[in-house]
């Protein structure tokens, strides 16, 4: 692991008697992505503005670098502020600027960049971003929030930052663009390599793609660490926080939560082992969700993953409680089958999908792209745990629904 | 464009501000674009009441100069005047300059009476002969016995 | 006795209490005016940091200058058409009606031009300087520039400051020059005096004190104005009671109201040094 790149040492922070941070202290690792949850109000956005200098702690210390930014020369400082954006929680775009204005202001300001390479940069952003051409002339407050969201990342990447804090960027989207938005910060976090700060409170969504969390509440950092951890946490605060804070089925497909599903499926198989009554679990993956972003943009990549889970919905109905386990793979349990009708409805299921208009070549006709859906049964044994069960599941997959690249033409 | 416009809009109105500036100050102000066309005579006064700096200069009711610093002649006694006339315009050692009114309350002007001397003053030189503004009483007085 | 001292303090207490407040009044007023120096002072110095933001400065020159021509315009035709209204009334009945020119022209020139002129452009566009500002601050635009390592003063106030330094004078001039014509318009075209007179008079009655005084006052006063309207929405967030819209109505209310009061104190002040 890197070195911290940003360390806050018990930082404290009060407005008039309320203490908004409390002996505060947090790690963020360079090149990670690293989200901040909390309940709202929980001092979140406090917590990054400090970080960025717009306020400053009442005792305590930031380390960037290790070393103390009240201490950093005022060049330092400056540089540091170079090598950062930030997106704000309702953007802060520019209202009397237009949307090109906005994401060219940076540059302009900033650098001795000539006009017509501001132009270019801006325009590759405004495409990258699959925002359309007309809207560049366009103010804030005629476009909608979600491409106001885009505009703010646009503005936020354009300056090629190290730093990234991003505050609520999903705030006030529908679960499509939610995941569409998360997608893209962990695309370009990947594609890039900055080092991002996220305070949300999208959970589960926001896990997916961070490297490291840290749950705040009443001022102080009660836990932080890999997602994963946060799993297996046996702390009684950290378990209620995300239980409270979890909603109970994901706002994207509508399925069950993974944490619901992880519960379920230990509880299954205590009762398989009991029992002695197999069962089985299939594994859905989406490959190639990189180049589905890349080609046709990443609502078309969450709409893939939304449409997989209603079919899902449809075949298999109360028979199977499923979940979204990571970005692209939806993990299902069937308690009450075995496996021989498990694998008829999966071909049922391989069918339908195949027919969906979503996986047809002819839906993306200006991109040539390949993408598939691949599934994975494996069953229950004695004494199996569900690692290794869902280490099998994976290495049984095929893929169940493909699209292949055409070539301009042939088809036509 | 929009963008032109507004430019065009801006260096529209720097025009005309720039334009009233210049009536303001030219016109009325009586500002002196280039120093140089004027020349300065002196003249003694016994009283110079009412008199005030920029008041103008006439010859035959025609404007030829204005009058510059007002000061003391602490020797004398005297009130010593600065006028500055306009060039080519020539004035003989032995023009009379009288302190004037301008209707009965009006202002105060100098009014130069040309002599008939072959000499002309040198820029910086003295008119000698003068005349003190007229007492308002002494104006009633005359006005009363038809002297005027 | 415990009483008697009770009493006492209590008694001592409400002598104390309006010289307390008078002076809590004042210390804020003062502190207030030394934030506002200091504000004005950092934006001065940020005109002259490269590279100049001369795009943004004629952008508000367009805004605060240009748009502003034709309610100074209208303004200043019917100031100048009641001073000669009013002048000539007032003069005839001393026989001088003849110095009418004068009397509306030194008027315009020494104390409407500035102060009305002023007053115009505080409606205006000091009202959306502190709105605009404002509303920045609120939504968190004031701060992304923050976060982008642009300075907020100098991007959004050295602008104004400059913008108003050239606006400012140019207008009073405008203002002064069409006052003028209007006093000529109720004076010479409507009552009768002889046009040759009403030029005459003003000519030889303004001085070049008078005007460039006016200049002095409207140069004073653009400074005023566009440092006050904006520091009222720089710090629309500081203010006590408001937050949100509500803040910045408050800020824009006491921007438009604070600068009048000022430029009118100013006006009273800077006159008495002139004359």
């Amino acid at each position: 692991m890197t070195a911290p790149l940003i360390e806050l040492k018990n930082v404290t922070k009060r407005f008039g008697n309320h203490t908004v941070l409390d002996r505060l202290n947090l790690t963020v690792f360079e090149g990670d992505i690293t989200t901040i949850i909390g309940k709202s109000g929980g001092g979140k956005s406090v917590l990054l503005k400090h970080i960025i200098g717009l306020l400053r702690p009442d005792e305590g210390d930031i380390l960037i670098n290790n070393k103390r930014f009240k201490e950093m020369t005022r060049k330092e400082q400056t540089q540091f502020k170079r090598q950062t954006s930030y997106m704000f929680q309702n953007n802060a775009l520019f209202d009397s600027l237009t949307v090109f204005e906005n994401i060219a202001l940076p540059l302009r300001e900033k650098t001795r960049m000539r006009e017509d390479a501001i132009k270019s940069k801006v325009m590759a952003k405004i495409d990258q971003m699959e925002l359309s051409h007309e809207v560049i002339h366009k103010y804030p407050s005629q476009i909608s929030g979600g491409m106001q969201k885009r505009v703010a990342l646009a503005r936020a990447l354009i300056t090629e930052p190290k730093i990234i804090f991003f505050d609520e960027p999903t705030t006030g989207l529908d679960p499509l663009r939610k995941n569409a938005v998360l997608g893209m910060i962990s695309h370009y976090q990947k594609k890039i390599g900055f080092t991002a700060l996220l305070v949300s409170h999208d959970i589960p969504d926001v896990f997916f793609i961070s490297n490291r969390v840290a749950i705040i509440d009443n001022g102080r950092i009660i836990f932080q660490g890999k997602p994963i951890e946060l799993e297996q946490s046996e702390n009684p605060v950290v378990h209620d926080f995300i239980r409270g804070q979890i909603n109970l089925k994901d706002d994207l497909t509508g399925l069950n939560t993974k944490q619901e599903v992880m519960d379920l499926l230990n509880q299954e198989m205590d009762r398989a082992n009991r029992l002695q009554a197999n069962f089985p679990v299939i594994m859905f993956t989406i490959d190639n969700m990189t180049q589905i972003n890349k080609h046709v943009g990443y609502i078309t990549a969450q709409r893939i993953v939304q449409c997989l889970s209603t079919l899902l919905k449809e075949h298999f109905g109360a028979a199977g409680t499923s979940a979204r386990f990571s970005q692209n793979e939806i993990l299902m349990v069937l308690p009450h089958t075995d496996i021989k009708e498990a694998e008829k409805d999966l071909n049922e299921l391989a069918v339908d999908l195949q027919k969906q208009e979503i996986f047809q070549a002819k839906s993306y006709p200006k991109a040539c792209l390949s993408f598939s859906v691949s599934a994975g049964l494996s069953e229950t044994k004695q004494g199996t745990d569900t690692d290794s069960l869902i280490g099998q599941a994976l290495s049984n997959q095929k893929i169940i629904a493909h699209v292949e690249c055409i070539k301009q033409g042939e088809t036509a | 464009m929009k963008k032109y416009s507004m430019e065009t809009t801006v260096g529209i109105f720097v025009f005309i501000g720039l334009l009233c500036v210049g009536y303001l100050t030219v016109k009325l102000g009586k500002m002196e674009l280039i120093g140089g066309d004027n020349y300065t005579l002196y003249a003694r006064f016994d009283s110079v009441s009412g008199l005030r700096p920029d008041s103008s200069v006439e010859i035959a009711g025609v404007e030829i100069g204005r009058i510059g610093k007002i000061s003391l002649d602490s020797e004398r006694y005297m009130a010593l005047v600065m006028l500055k006339i306009r060039k080519g315009i020539q004035i003989t050692d032995d023009a009379i300059a009288s302190v004037k009114t301008s209707g009965m309350i009006g202002d105060k002007f100098i009014k130069i009476t040309p002599g008939g001397s072959d000499s002309i003053l040198e820029p910086g030189g003295t008119i000698v002969e003068t005349e003190s503004a007229v007492d308002l009483e002494e104006l009633i007085s005359e006005y009363i016995f038809g002297g005027m | 006795m415990q009483t008697g001292t009770d009493y006492m303090a209590q008694a001592t207490n409400a002598v104390i209490a309006p010289f307390n407040w008078l002076g809590g009044l004042f210390v804020a007023f003062i502190r207030e005016l030394g934030a506002i120096a200091i504000f004005f002072t950092h934006a001065f110095c940020l005109i002259f940091s490269l590279p100049l933001q001369v795009n943004k400065t004629i952008q508000q020159i367009f805004f605060i200058g240009a748009k502003s021509i034709l309610i100074i315009l209208l303004v200043g035709l019917f100031t100048g058409m009641v001073l000669g209204l009013q002048g000539y009334y007032t003069l005839v009945k001393f026989g001088s009606e003849g110095v009418l020119g004068a009397a509306v022209a030194l008027s315009l020139i020494r104390e409407l031009g500035p102060v009305m002129t002023a007053i115009m452009i505080i409606a205006r566009a000091g009202s959306s300087m502190a709105a605009e500002i404002g509303i920045m601050r609120i939504s968190e635009q004031i701060d992304a520039l923050d976060t982008m390592d642009i300075n907020p003063i100098r991007f959004l106030v050295s602008p104004r400051i400059v913008a108003s330094l050239i606006s400012f004078p140019l207008l009073t001039a405008i203002f002064n020059v069409i006052g003028i014509i209007g006093g000529y318009l109720s004076g010479v075209c409507l009552l009768g005096i002889n046009s040759g007179i009403y030029f005459y008079r003003i000519e030889s009655n303004v001085l070049m004190q008078d005007i460039s005084g006016g200049f002095v006052k409207s140069l004073v006063f653009g400074i005023i104005v566009s440092t006050i309207c904006c520091y009222q929405g720089y710090f629309t967030h500081m203010r006590p009671g408001g937050f949100g819209a509500k803040g910045v109505s408050l800020a824009t209310t006491s921007a438009v109201v604070l600068s009048c009061v000022l430029v009118l104190i100013v006006d009273y002040v800077l006159t008495s040094f002139l004359l």
